[in-house]
């Protein structure tokens, strides 16, 4: 081996000493007990165009999570956001939101730029979960931080599928309401929270945004329906009828699609699978799948009916004719072709046990 | 097998970041057509190539060139030279300001691009047997997680907005459809400077460019099928926006687009040091006397103080948009011109011998 000379290896060395500089880590760091990491952003506007922004942080205190609310007000988000920074003994991250919350108001005003400022910064995660709040924002929060059940996440908790989400609850990300702003046959619908009474909130039904606006509101049971036409799974959700109650367990569907002269004809077929849970009187299985059918279908229609009233496709059903209208023609889906529609939407239910007991 | 990996590592870079924002803006509906017929382009370049190449077994392109004349030197290697520092400087630029958008929004660009190309002048330093190494090191790490990532990209995918298909022609003459062509153009050359330290297999070589043809594809179409045109138009990086929205619940991290990106930036890098070990072989043969080893760092230098003058992305395009000439003199100029020659001497052989 040869001995170790130090005038070749001197500039290696150096470069090696030139390292350690580096090891420091990143510059410009802060650490994590510097940060404050918000879960909810709530936004609503004020007079003069003003946004006012509440975050939602938990805190850490003697092992358990508790919450604290902060607002600010602000010609942006960012500027608001910015002006509670200044605020807080710690700097504000907003990568860990999940919920962002728009005041009913501000909604019905239109939230493109709230959207688009939020696809753009990438500082809140696309992913981000939208709610609308059909309260005065301030009650609610401060409602909110009353609450004694508040731990740090349960916002996002009610939200999350893995936890409390529910059939029911419209479940809608940053990145779906972007694409309603400019897609020409796509809507979403967001859910309306507002604090209850027992419960820390309460789902009042789904807001429909056309467009970034909020233009119609629809109820839970309509949210459903709304679930289960976009493959959100509807299990476990229960349905009431006046001589039973029933339990979906599977749906599918298969769609027809017509088009003649401007005038788009759907016929849909959905499948349900539902299990008996309750009887009422005397009661048949022939009877439960005629009320079940009866009233998804009538629901349905009055639903449809509502929403092509205010031209907004939540359900996607322009995506079903994009094979029959031509791509020019399709920006005017919403306005000419959509509110023409005519749905003929049948429910087909089997009854795939009855528990332990028989009906007749 | 190395130069295989090498090809499809160099390209997977490339794909991901802005060639699928050309693509989508320069055509509304169709989007097969575009990639498709990029595709075609490249497999031709390459079969031509290749071809070319295999007139001249253990030779590389700077050998060829030089033994058929000075003319044909100046008119070919010169332009090629310069190719490859605008790739070094545009890339090393486009992907700092890309980082910077995506994840390190407070880090000076200095920093990024001095990170970059430290590291890749730092591997091309080491040589050709390095980077390839290097790169079959990087395919085991990353290119799981990439296939991982890239299926799981499928997870918001609304089928229905694959029509309207029918296309037509009028992409060509757009201008970000010609800038698309840098995913294809950007790392093939590689092929006629690797000849005396490797050999490979043609058709691996073409093996390797088809399993790059559904991540084309599928780089233009993932975003159009999740947001449909007319909102990815909008988007500056719609695959990276396509990624962003996947949501794994069993994952343990909450953004997956951090592991994509920071293993395409590692295929990046090695691609920016590839390619400046093929500038430095140009600069070694004409200027012998110099170690290549400061011409390298020469280089490094000359290009990392170059990104200064660049002041803003508007820049970037212009020059994306200027180098783009020069690379369809590349792409077409340097293949056909291999082949044209490998068949003089093929012939004049032929005469020889008789």
């Amino acid at each position: 081996m040869n001995p170790y000379n130090l005038k070749s290896k001197a500039p290696i060395t150096v470069c090696l000493l030139l390292t350690v500089m580096i090891l420091t880590g990143c510059w410009d760091i802060r650490d994590i007990n510097h940060r404050t990491l918000p879960v909810v952003l709530g936004i609503s506007t004020i007079e003069d165009d003003q946004y006012k922004v509440f975050l939602k942080i938990p805190e850490p205190v003697e092992g358990s999570m508790e919450v604290k609310i902060v607002s600010a007000t602000g010609e942006t988000i960012s500027h608001a956001v910015d002006v509670i920074s200044r605020n807080m003994e710690t700097s504000v991250d907003l990568l860990h939101v999940k919920v962002i919350m728009i005041e009913r108001k501000t909604a019905e005003e239109g939230m493109k730029d709230i959207i688009a400022g939020f696809m753009r910064s990438r500082e809140v995660s696309s992913k981000a979960l939208v709610t609308i709040c059909d309260q005065n924002m301030d009650e609610f929060f401060s409602k909110l931080s009353e609450s004694k059940n508040l731990k740090g996440t349960n916002m996002f908790d009610y939200f999350e599928k893995n936890a409390g989400w529910n059939p029911e609850i419209a479940l809608t990300r940053i990145w779906e309401v972007y694409r309603s702003i400019h897609s020409y046959t796509r809507d979403v619908a967001i859910p309306l929270i507002v604090t209850g009474d027992t419960t820390t909130y309460e789902q009042v039904g789904s807001a429909v945004i056309k467009n970034g606006k909020m233009v119609e509101q629809i109820s839970n049971d309509e949210t459903l329906l709304f679930n289960a036409f976009n493959d959100e799974s509807t299990h476990g959700q229960i349905e009431v009828l006046n001589h039973a109650s029933v339990m979906i367990i599977g749906n599918s569907m298969n769609h027809h699609t017509d088009l003649t002269d401007k005038q788009p004809v759907l016929q849909s077929r959905i499948n349900l699978k539902v299990v008996v849970l309750e009887t009422r009187g005397k009661t048949s299985s022939d009877m439960i799948k005629k009320e079940l059918s009866h009233l998804l279908s009538s629901r349905f229609s009055s639903m449809l009916a509502n929403l092509q009233e205010s031209e907004a496709d939540i359900l996607g059903l322009g995506q079903l004719y994009r094979t029959k209208i031509d791509r020019n023609e399709l920006k005017n889906w919403r306005s000419v072709y959509y509110p023409n529609l005519k749905s003929d939407i049948q429910f087909q239910i089997d009854i795939q046990n009855e528990g332990y007991l028989r009906t007749t | 097998m190395h130069v295989m990996l090498m090809y499809v590592i160099s390209h997977l870079g490339l794909i991901f970041f802005m060639y699928p924002g050309n693509v989508i803006s320069s055509t509304e509906q169709g989007h097969w057509l575009p990639v498709l017929l990029g595709v075609v382009i490249h497999f031709i370049f390459i079969n031509i190539y290749m071809k070319g190449l295999s007139y001249f077994p253990k030779k590389d392109i700077i050998r060829i060139y030089a033994g058929i004349g000075k003319g044909t030197a100046i008119l070919f290697i010169a332009p090629v030279f310069l190719y490859f520092s605008m790739i070094l400087l545009i890339t090393l630029r486009a992907y700092a300001e890309i980082i910077t958008i995506v994840f390190l929004s407070k880090t000076p660009l200095w920093a990024i691009m001095l990170l970059l190309i430290s590291i890749s002048t730092y591997i091309a330093a080491k040589g050709v047997e390095t980077i390839f190494r290097t790169g079959l090191l990087l395919s085991l790490l990353f290119l799981p997680i990439i296939i991982f990532i890239f299926f799981t990209s499928f997870q918001n995918v609304d089928w229905r907005y694959v029509v309207p298909l029918d296309a037509d022609l009028g992409f060509i003459i757009k201008r970000t459809y010609l800038e698309s062509f840098f995913a294809f153009s950007g790392g093939f050359l590689f092929l006629g400077f690797v000849q005396p330290y490797f050999s490979y297999d043609r058709k691996y070589i073409l093996w390797a460019a088809a399993f790059l043809i559904p991540f084309f594809l599928f780089s233009v179409y993932i975003p159009v099928l999740t947001f449909g045109q007319a909102t990815s138009a909008t988007t500056f990086l719609p695959y990276v926006v396509a990624v962003d929205a996947i949501n794994i619940n069993w994952l343990m991290f909450d953004r997956v687009t951090m592991f994509f990106l920071l293993s395409l930036i590692s295929f990046i890098m090695l691609y920016l040091a590839l390619v400046s070990w093929k500038a430095i072989r140009i600069l070694s043969h004409y200027l012998p006397s110099i170690k290549p080893v400061k011409l390298l760092l020469a280089l490094a230098a000359a290009v990392y103080i170059a990104c200064f003058f660049i002041p803003d992305w508007k820049d970037v395009e212009k020059l994306f948009w200027w180098n783009t000439f020069l690379r369809f003199y590349i792409l077409i100029a340097i293949p056909f011109s291999l082949f044209f020659f490998g068949r003089c001497m093929k012939r004049k052989g032929i005469d020889e011998s008789i």
